[in-house]
C-alpha cells in the first residue's frame, strides 16, 4: 500500500531535462553536419560514461539530503593506483578492478561512518577527505603512473555492435539501480529518509545505516569511474579525478533532484549526465576554448540551481 | 541564579572560545620540540608573511560563515586579484593606487554577485560559490590567456618584503593589520552584530527587522574585498601573477576558519579564532615541512584538521545542550 503511493512520485513532473535533451540534440543533429557524425555520437556516450557512472553513486547520497564532495578524489585515486597496479600485474585487471572498488566502497564506508557517529556535516566531512585524497595522490605521484591494461582499454574505448561498451556498462547500471530505488525497501526507505528524516525515524527506518550505505554505493561508483576514466586515459594522472565532484552533483540537480533530499531519479540524472556532455561536445564543435568552457560551466551551474531551488519557504 | 555559577551554556562558550588556544600551544610546543628555528623572532615572524594571503583572505570568509554561509570562491577570488592587479601595475609605480583600488573593486563585485543570488533566492551557498569560483577561474583565464601576465610595479615587493629592524616584514604587519580591522568590524560596529544574530537564528533576525538580504549582500561583498587584498597579498610575496596562484588556497582558508571555533552551522566564533586557526595551520605545515615529510603531506594534514576540528566543535556543542 504505502509502496504504491510512493511510486507515482518518482518521476511526477520531472521530465522537464529530457524534453531539454532531446531539443538540444534534435537541434544539433538539424544543424550541425559534424555532430551527426557516427564517431562523434559514440564519443558522447563515450564521454558520458565516466560521469555517468559517478552520478549514480552521487545520487543516492543526495536522494538522502547529503552530498560527497570526495567522489573526484576517489576516482582520482583510482586512476593512479589501477594503472600503476596493472603496469605491474597486467593480467590481473579483474582483481585489480574488484580491488579499487572496495577501496571506494571502504572509503565511502568511512564518510558514511563519520558523518552517522560524529554527526559531522557531510559537506565539511567530505570535503575534509577531498583534501587527504588529494593530498594522498600527490604524495604517491605528481606525474603520470603506470599504464591502464588492454582489457581496461578495451572497456572505455571498446565497442559493441558499434555501441561503445562503457556507454552499455552505464546504461546496464542505471537501469539496475534504478530498479533498486524504484522497487526495493532499501529505496522506498532512502527515499522516504530523505524527504522527511524525521517521520523515517519514526517509521523505524535505520536512517544511519542508510547514509553508511548511500556513501558506500557513492564511493564504490565513484572507483567504477575512476576505472573507466584510467582506460580512457591509458595512463594514471594524478589530476584526472579534479572537478568530477562538482560535475556530477551537477548532473544530478539538472536531473532534478532536490539538494534537500526525498526527490530524484537515477534515469533523470543520466538526462542531466548526457546533457553535460552534449553542451561540452557543441562548445567544442564551435571551437570555444577550454577557459570559456570553464566559465559557461559555471555559468549552467548557477542557472541550474537557481532554476531547482526549493520552493518552501524560508526556515 | 548566581552570576558565579557557571552554566552549561557558559562552559560550552568557554570552551569553544578557548578550545583553538590550547591547541595553538600544543601545535607551537611540538613545533619548538622539532626544531628551535621556532623560537626565533626572524623565524617566526617570516612564517606569519608565509600565510599572510590566506590570513588576510580568511578574515573576510570569517563573516560569511558566522553568517551560515560559505565562501568557497575566495581562491578563484584571490587568483583573479593577483592577475588583475599585476596587469594594471604594469610596471609602473604610478599605476600602483589605481591598480590596487579597481583589484579592490572586482573582487567586491565578485563577492557581491555570490551575496546578491545567495540573499534572493535559497540556493546552497557551498554550491553556488563551488559554482562561481570555476566561472570566476574561467574569466581569469580567459583574461589572461592561460599564463603569468603583468609586471609588477617596482617598489610594490620592495615595500611589503621590507624588513623592519630586519626581522618585522611588513607583510606580516598588513596581515595582522587586517585582522585588527576584522576585530573591529566584528565587535564595534552594527553590521557585525547582525551578522551574528542572523547566523544564530535567521528567522528572528527576519522578524526583528534586521535588514537580513543587506547583511547577506554585504558579508559576501567584505570577504570579496579581503579575498582581493590576500590576492594583492600574494602578489606582494610570491611576484607571480599566475592564473592559478589561489587555487586551493580555500581549503587552507576554511580548515583556517573551522579551526579558529567558527562553525558551518554559522551564529558563533570570530575574527581572533581564525587568526588563531591560521597560525595553527601554518605552525602545523611548517612541522611537516620541517621534519622531512612529503610537501603533498600538507595537504592531507589539512583535510584531516577539517574534519577533527569540526568533530571536535561539534561534540562541544552536542554535549553542553
Amino acid at each position: 500500500m504505502a509502496v504504491g503511493t510512493l511510486r507515482p512520485r518518482l518521476g511526477a513532473g520531472q521530465s522537464g531535462i529530457w524534453l531539454i535533451l532531446a531539443a538540444g540534440f534534435g537541434f544539433a543533429l538539424l544543424f550541425l553536419p559534424d555532430f551527426r557524425t557516427f564517431e562523434n555520437l559514440a564519443n558522447i556516450l563515450r564521454q558520458s560514461a565516466v560521469l555517468g557512472l559517478i552520478a549514480i553513486g552521487q545520487t543516492f547520497v543526495i536522494l538522502l539530503g547529503m552530498i560527497d564532495l570526495s567522489v573526484g578524489m576517489i576516482a582520482g585515486l583510482v586512476v593512479v593506483l589501477s594503472c600503476w597496479l596493472l603496469d605491474i600485474y597486467p593480467a590481473l585487471t579483474l582483481p585489480v578492478a574488484a580491488a579499487m572498488i572496495m577501496l571506494g566502497m571502504a572509503i565511502g564506508v568511512v564518510n558514511g561512518s563519520l558523518v552517522r557517529w560524529l554527526k559531522l556535516h557531510p559537506l565539511i566531512l567530505t570535503f575534509g577527505m577531498l583534501s587527504v585524497l588529494q593530498g594522498l595522490i600527490f604524495t604517491f605521484t605528481d606525474r603520470s603512473v603506470g599504464r591502464a591494461s588492454d582489457a581496461l582499454q578495451q572497456l572505455a574505448n571498446g565497442e559493441l555492435f558499434g555501441v561503445p561498451l562503457s556507454a552499455i556498462l552505464l546504461l546496464l547500471l542505471v537501469l539496475l539501480t534504478q530498479a533498486i530505488l524504484s522497487r526495493t525497501h532499501f529505496g522506498f526507505h532512502l527515499l522516504a529518509a530523505g524527504g522527511n528524516p524525521d517521520s523515517a525515524r519514526k517509521a523505524g527506518i535505520n536512517a544511519g545505516g542508510l547514509q553508511v550505505t548511500a556513501f558506500a554505493i557513492a564511493g564504490g561508483f565513484a572507483a567504477a569511474g575512476g576505472l573507466v576514466l584510467a582506460g580512457r586515459l591509458g595512463t594514471g594522472y594524478p589530476l584526472a579525478g579534479t572537478g568530477l565532484e562538482l560535475d556530477s552533483i551537477v548532473a544530478v540537480v539538472l536531473g532534478g533532484a532536490a539538494l534537500g533530499g526525498g526527490r530524484g531519479s537515477i534515469v533523470n540524472t543520466l538526462a542531466g549526465v548526457l546533457a553535460l556532455t552534449l553542451v561540452s561536445n557543441l562548445l567544442n564543435l564551435f571551437g570555444v576554448s577550454a577557459f570559456v568552457q570553464m566559465f559557461a560551466k559555471g555559468a549552467i551551474v548557477v542557472v541550474a540551481i537557481l532554476a531547482n531551488q526549493p520552493r518552501r519557504a524560508a526556515r | 541564579m548566581n552570576a558565579l555559577v557557571p552554566t552549561r551554556d557558559g562552559v560550552r562558550r568557554f570552551l569553544s572560545a578557548y578550545a583553538i588556544v590550547a591547541v595553538l600551544a600544543a601545535v607551537f610546543l611540538l613545533a619548538v620540540l622539532i626544531s628551535d628555528a621556532f623560537l626565533q623572532p626572524k623565524y617566526l615572524f617570516n612564517v606569519i608573511r608565509q600565510i599572510a594571503p590566506v590570513g588576510i583572505a580568511a578574515v573576510g570568509v570569517t563573516f560569511v560563515m558566522i553568517l551560515g554561509g560559505v565562501d568557497l570562491s575566495i581562491g578563484a577570488i584571490i587568483s583573479l586579484s593577483a592577475v588583475v592587479s599585476a596587469v594594471l601595475m604594469n610596471g609602473e609605480a604610478a599605476n600602483l593606487p589605481m591598480a590596487i583600488g579597481v583589484t579592490c573593486l572586482v573582487g567586491m563585485a565578485a563577492g557581491a554577485f555570490n551575496g546578491i543570488v545567495l540573499a534572493f533566492s535559497r540556493v546552497s551557498p557551498f554550491i553556488l560559490t563551488l559554482a562561481t569560483g570555476i566561472a570566476i577561474l574561467g574569466i581569469t583565464q580567459i583574461f589572461s590567456g592561460g599564463t603569468a601576465r603583468g609586471i609588477v610595479s617596482p617598489g610594490f615587493r620592495e615595500f611589503f618584503n621590507y624588513r623592519i629592524e630586519g626581522i618585522v616584514p611588513v607583510l606580516s604587519l598588513a596581515f595582522l593589520a587586517a585582522v585588527l580591522v576584522g576585530v573591529l568590524i566584528q565587535k564595534r560596529t552594527l553590521f557585525g552584530q547582525y551578522v551574528f544574530l542572523t547566523g544564530s537564528n535567521r528567522r528572528a533576525a527576519i522578524l526583528s527587522g534586521i535588514p537580513v538580504r543587506g547583511v547577506t549582500i554585504m558579508a559576501y561583498t567584505l570577504s570579496g574585498l579581503f579575498g582581493a587584498l590576500g590576492g594583492l597579498a600574494l602578489l606582494a610575496r610570491s611576484g607571480v601573477s599566475s592564473t592559478m596562484s589561489g587555487q586551493g588556497l580555500e581549503f587552507q582558508i576554511l580548515a583556517a576558519i573551522v579551526l579558529g571555533g567558527t562553525t558551518f552551522e554559522g551564529g558563533r566564533g570570530g575574527v581572533v579564532g581564525t587568526l588563531a586557526g591560521v597560525l595553527v595551520l601554518v605552525i602545523a605545515f611548517n612541522i611537516v615541512n620541517i621534519s622531512g615529510l612529503p610537501y603533498h603531506l600538507q595537504m592531507v594534514v589539512m583535510g584531516l584538521i577539517i574534519i577533527a576540528a569540526s568533530a571536535m566543535y561539534g561534540q562541544i556543542n552536542a554535549r553542553s545542550q
